[in-house]
């Protein structure tokens, strides 16, 4: 009989004991700083506004959007197909699963990048995956992509490409008429000369 | 200190020959507390033996207490531990066909295993009967499907439930666990059966 005693004073002990215990959360997927460190120096977190430019156009489901402005803001202008979710709401419940998800790559934007940047250390460090930054936020978009910047003229063939791919995703986006490529300023290939032709005359 | 078992750092394989140890350990477990004899198990319902219900609940208090000390040194992530999902008609429906199949064969489908293991007839059978069973419910599962499904109320804690911390309720069932302990072997001295418990 003694050891049943003694038995179940121990098990009520430990019981006490784990009842005042606080208690803690442990996430172990979370990311300590060193490891954010790592992430941020990998610079694989952004994703260019040509890129995602060329995905709205072509309905890629693999992107999604994620505008993390003031909802007036995202009410005033917003980029086609995104989502509103206000920086100060990111991690309420009803947008967790938005952000926590392994389905799509979501992409942050604000006018910057700081919110968005902010966000993505928040969501990295919480060990939430598949979520980008715009680069350059809204202002490179509209930079890039609605009012495109002529290349110099000294500039390669690659920028004057680039300019005309951008060209018409500023008319997709936009509907503005597209400058015709030929009022580009593109240094042509100097076409070489044609050999003259010894003069021919007489009766030779 | 980080988990112990770092879960994404092993391979599947790695984690299936873990979780067959596991499994030999627990059915020679079984074995050794005699619970390969159908005897053993029905003494729960007739009460001259509590060894089951003593063996289970044991278990789950180490393992509930395991998970609280480990918390809180740090060395597990309870957000990441699979809580079953909870579909309350279910749960009582089959607890009710659980339970009756349990006085019936006298087995639990782990200790049928270790019997038929050690070669007993009658674990055979209650196994081959488990398995008729599990292929009418497939078969027939669309009659069974929003029965099934009804009531699901997601990933529930108890502890969340009535709205006490894990520790809490931690110490309600060791506590209710001991009075079980107390009153079961109370009730072995009363119910004893002198032929079969000498025998088991």
């Amino acid at each position: 009989m003694r050891i049943r005693f003694v038995l179940s004073i121990v098990l009520v002990c430990l019981g006490l004991v784990a009842a005042i215990l606080p208690q803690t959360k442990n996430s172990s997927m979370e990311l300590d700083a060193q490891q954010l460190l790592n992430e941020i120096q990998l610079e694989n977190y952004v994703i260019s506004v040509d890129e995602m430019a060329n995905a709205l156009i072509n309905n890629d489901p693999e992107y999604q959007l994620i505008d993390l402005r003031p909802e007036a803001d995202f009410k005033a202008y917003s980029l086609p197909g995104s989502l509103n979710i206000p920086f100060d709401s990111l991690f309420s419940e009803t947008w967790v699963p938005y952000i926590d998800q392994i389905a799509r790559k979501n992409v942050f934007y604000s006018n910057g990048t700081t919110l968005a940047s902010e966000a993505w250390m928040l969501t990295k460090q919480k060990g939430y995956k598949n979520n980008y930054i715009l680069n350059g936020g809204l202002n490179n978009w509209f930079a890039t992509i609605i009012e495109p910047k002529e290349p110099a003229s000294t500039d390669g063939e690659e920028a004057f490409f680039q300019y005309e791919a951008r060209l018409g995703m500023k008319q997709f986006f936009t509907g503005a008429g597209a400058v015709s490529s030929s009022s580009s300023k593109q240094v042509k290939k100097p076409v070489p000369r044609k050999k003259k032709k010894m003069v021919a005359g007489g009766c030779s | 200190m980080g988990p112990i078992i770092p879960l994404f750092e092993i391979s599947e394989e790695i984690n299936l020959l873990i979780a067959f140890l596991i499994g030999l350990g627990f059915g020679f477990a079984l074995e050794q507390a005699g619970f390969s004899s159908s005897r053993k198990l029905a003494g729960m319902f007739y009460g001259y033996d509590i060894t089951v219900l003593k063996v289970f609940f044991t278990a789950a208090i180490t393992a509930m207490l395991g998970l609280l000390f480990m918390n809180y040194l740090g060395m597990i992530d309870m957000s990441i531990v699979y809580v079953n999902d909870y579909f309350m008609s279910s749960a009582i429906i089959g607890g009710i066909i659980m339970g009756a199949g349990f006085i019936i064969g006298g087995f639990c489908p782990g200790t049928s295993v270790c019997a038929a293991a050690i070669g007993k007839i009658d674990a055979m059978y209650f196994i081959g009967g488990s398995l008729i069973g599990i292929l009418l419910f497939g078969q027939t599962y669309p009659l069974w499907e929003k029965l099934h499904n009804a009531q699901h109320l997601g990933s529930l804690k108890l502890s969340d439930s009535i709205g006490v911390s894990d520790g809490i309720l931690g110490l309600l069932v060791i506590a209710a666990a001991v009075v079980m302990f107390w009153v079961g072997e109370m009730a072995e001295r009363r119910f004893k059966r002198e032929d079969i418990n000498n025998e088991i």
